[in-house]
């Protein structure tokens, strides 16, 4: 890999041990995957932020590196964190908050942005064609498919890395040759809702591993649907981005069709239970955008949650200041539109929440292993019928 | 029995034997593996309830969550990581988290040829794993 004059200072140690070690991680990458040379990126976005996912050995290694001096050279973004500051933060104890802080500070001595969400698009849209180190898994298959800006699926540490140099390895979808698609996926039935289209993902991941699907015969797609299908898609497989409904260039292409009858199982398979009754409805992986506010405040307009059960949408701090009418709409109905975090790297079993029902392929897929919860998949409308009455 | 030898590709340097666990499923770390006790909880999986610790852990590849990376971290520094991670196509998140926890690790490898259970010498500097002790039911095979 060739290395410039002064990438190679920092390799050596020039510029203190927190950019040595994040370049030593870019070019241990890139070498790995046949990378020439380093390429400048627009943004890196950056997860492993919620306490409750990371732990504590993890934070020792950031705090090792903010102490080191490790500072951000680019706009960097960061994923959700483990709660909300005002609903959930003070009904959690003294020592979770403090760790949880803790991080959020070690991020901000770095020079990252508090955005805390998992779609920084909705924050600043990145250029088309523009490189990006994106980890997020969800935000990166969203990057590359509906923006057209050019990203790895990063792991966490790499993205930080990218962040402190600014740069990433030139390998991947980073080259438009490896951009193209190698397999066809025919999908014959028409969707009716969101929860089809993150199915699809579910289940396309499980076979796709790292290749680069066109999809046939989506249809009604819009951005909040393809956002479902991509984090879906990133949740089972290594897959970086999709096409759908464009003619593959050449001929000879591996294909593969999709029955209704798969996505009818992938969708039974999600739920871990038939009994509905929720502790918890969750609207929001990923967060949502101003459009599916609106959609969930005109869906709540004139009744109320169900006493005994919660009701949280998620979305980023940004969104949520410009969805002014529809949060007080959501909140008088009795529903919480919590900003800076995650269900499923929030604290939902210190809470006391057992069930929990989400119209998001992504967590249904994470929430049985990762808040130990019986989960019900359903889509939107049927989630808000559940917790909602009058 | 003839000693198996298998070439792949060097990512992480280091050498171990120990026990060899194979799946044939992809593995998510977060989520997948708890990270007290380093089993396997991820429903469904083929190695659901099985424990990574000291194994030479072989999978096709990783899925899922860029998270993952920190959760290896995390396991290596409580020693409960995998000796060894051997994969048929590296994840690059498998990958990072690999580097940075510092476990020996080798992809480019038909993991078919190894069952759970036989002892395996990893070398993660040559890229080279060599069967050293077949399982049981597996020497009835070759």
């Amino acid at each position: 890999m060739y290395l410039t004059k002064e990438e190679e200072r920092i390799y050596d140690g020039e510029h203190g041990w927190a950019n040595q070690t994040c370049m030593k991680i870019l070019v241990r990458l890139g070498e790995l995957f046949n990378a020439t040379k380093l390429i400048p990126i627009e943004s890196a976005h950056i997860s492993g932020v919620s306490y409750k996912t990371l732990g504590d050995a993890p934070v020792e290694f950031l705090e090792t590196l903010a102490d080191a001096d490790g500072k951000v050279r680019i706009r960097a973004t960061l994923n959700p964190q483990s709660f909300d500051p005002e609903y959930l933060g003070k009904r959690l104890p003294e020592h979770i908050r403090e760790k949880q802080l803790n991080i959020l500070r070690q991020f901000k001595k770095m020079g990252f942005t508090q955005s805390l969400t998992c779609t920084p698009y909705y924050l600043e849209k990145p250029k088309q064609n523009s490189h990006l180190a994106w980890a997020e898994s969800s935000a990166v298959v969203y990057a590359n498919s509906v923006l057209g800006a050019w990203t790895n699926r990063e792991g966490g540490p790499s993205a930080l890395a990218a962040a402190i140099i600014g740069k990433t390895p030139d390998y991947g979808v980073h080259k438009a040759e490896d951009r193209k698609p190698n397999i066809l996926v025919d999908m014959e039935t028409p969707f009716q809702n969101e929860t089809e289209f993150g199915a699809l993902g579910i289940y396309l991941g499980k076979i796709l591993g790292d290749k680069i699907p066109i999809i046939l015969g989506l249809k009604d797609t819009s951005e909040e649907k393809l956002k479902q299908l991509g984090a879906a898609l990133a949740t089972t497989g290594m897959v970086n981005m999709f096409y759908h409904n464009i003619r593959p260039e050449r001929e000879r292409i591996e294909k593969i069709s999709v029955e209704a009858e798969d996505i009818k199982q992938t969708i039974e398979n999600l739920s871990t239970t038939s009994k509905i009754k929720p502790d918890l409805v969750f609207i929001g992986c990923p967060h949502c955008s101003l459009d599916e506010i609106r959609q969930i405040a005109q869906l709540t307009d004139g009744k109320k949650v169900k006493a005994g059960t919660e009701f949280w949408v998620c979305t980023s701090r940004h969104v949520k200041k410009r969805a002014g009418d529809y949060v007080k709409q959501i909140e008088s109905s009795g529903g919480h539109v919590l900003t800076d975090m995650c269900t499923i790297v929030s604290w939902t079993e210190t809470l006391g929440i057992k069930t929990l029902m989400t119209n998001s392929a992504k967590t249904a897929y994470y929430a049985p292993t990762l808040n130990k919860t019986e989960t019900v998949f359903a889509p939107l409308k049927q989630c808000l019928k559940e917790v909602l009455k009058g | 029995m003839q000693q198996i030898t298998l070439k792949g590709r060097a990512i992480v340097e280091g050498r171990c034997k120990a026990q060899a666990l194979v799946s044939t499923q992809p593995i998510s770390f977060l989520g997948g593996v708890d990270p007290t006790s380093g089993k396997i909880v991820e429903k469904n999986h083929d190695l659901h309830g099985e424990c990574i610790k000291d194994k030479v852990l072989c999978f096709p590849h990783g899925h899922g969550s860029t998270v993952g990376s920190y959760v290896l971290y995390s396991l290596a520094k409580k020693n409960i990581a995998p000796k060894a991670i051997v994969n048929q196509t590296a994840d690059p998140v498998v990958v990072v988290g690999a580097i940075i926890a510092d476990i020996p690790m080798i992809d480019q490898i038909d993991i078919n040829q190894i069952r759970t259970d036989d002892i395996v010498e990893v070398d993660a500097y040559a890229g080279v794993i060599k069967i050293l002790t077949k399982r049981e039911s597996g020497a009835s095979c070759i």
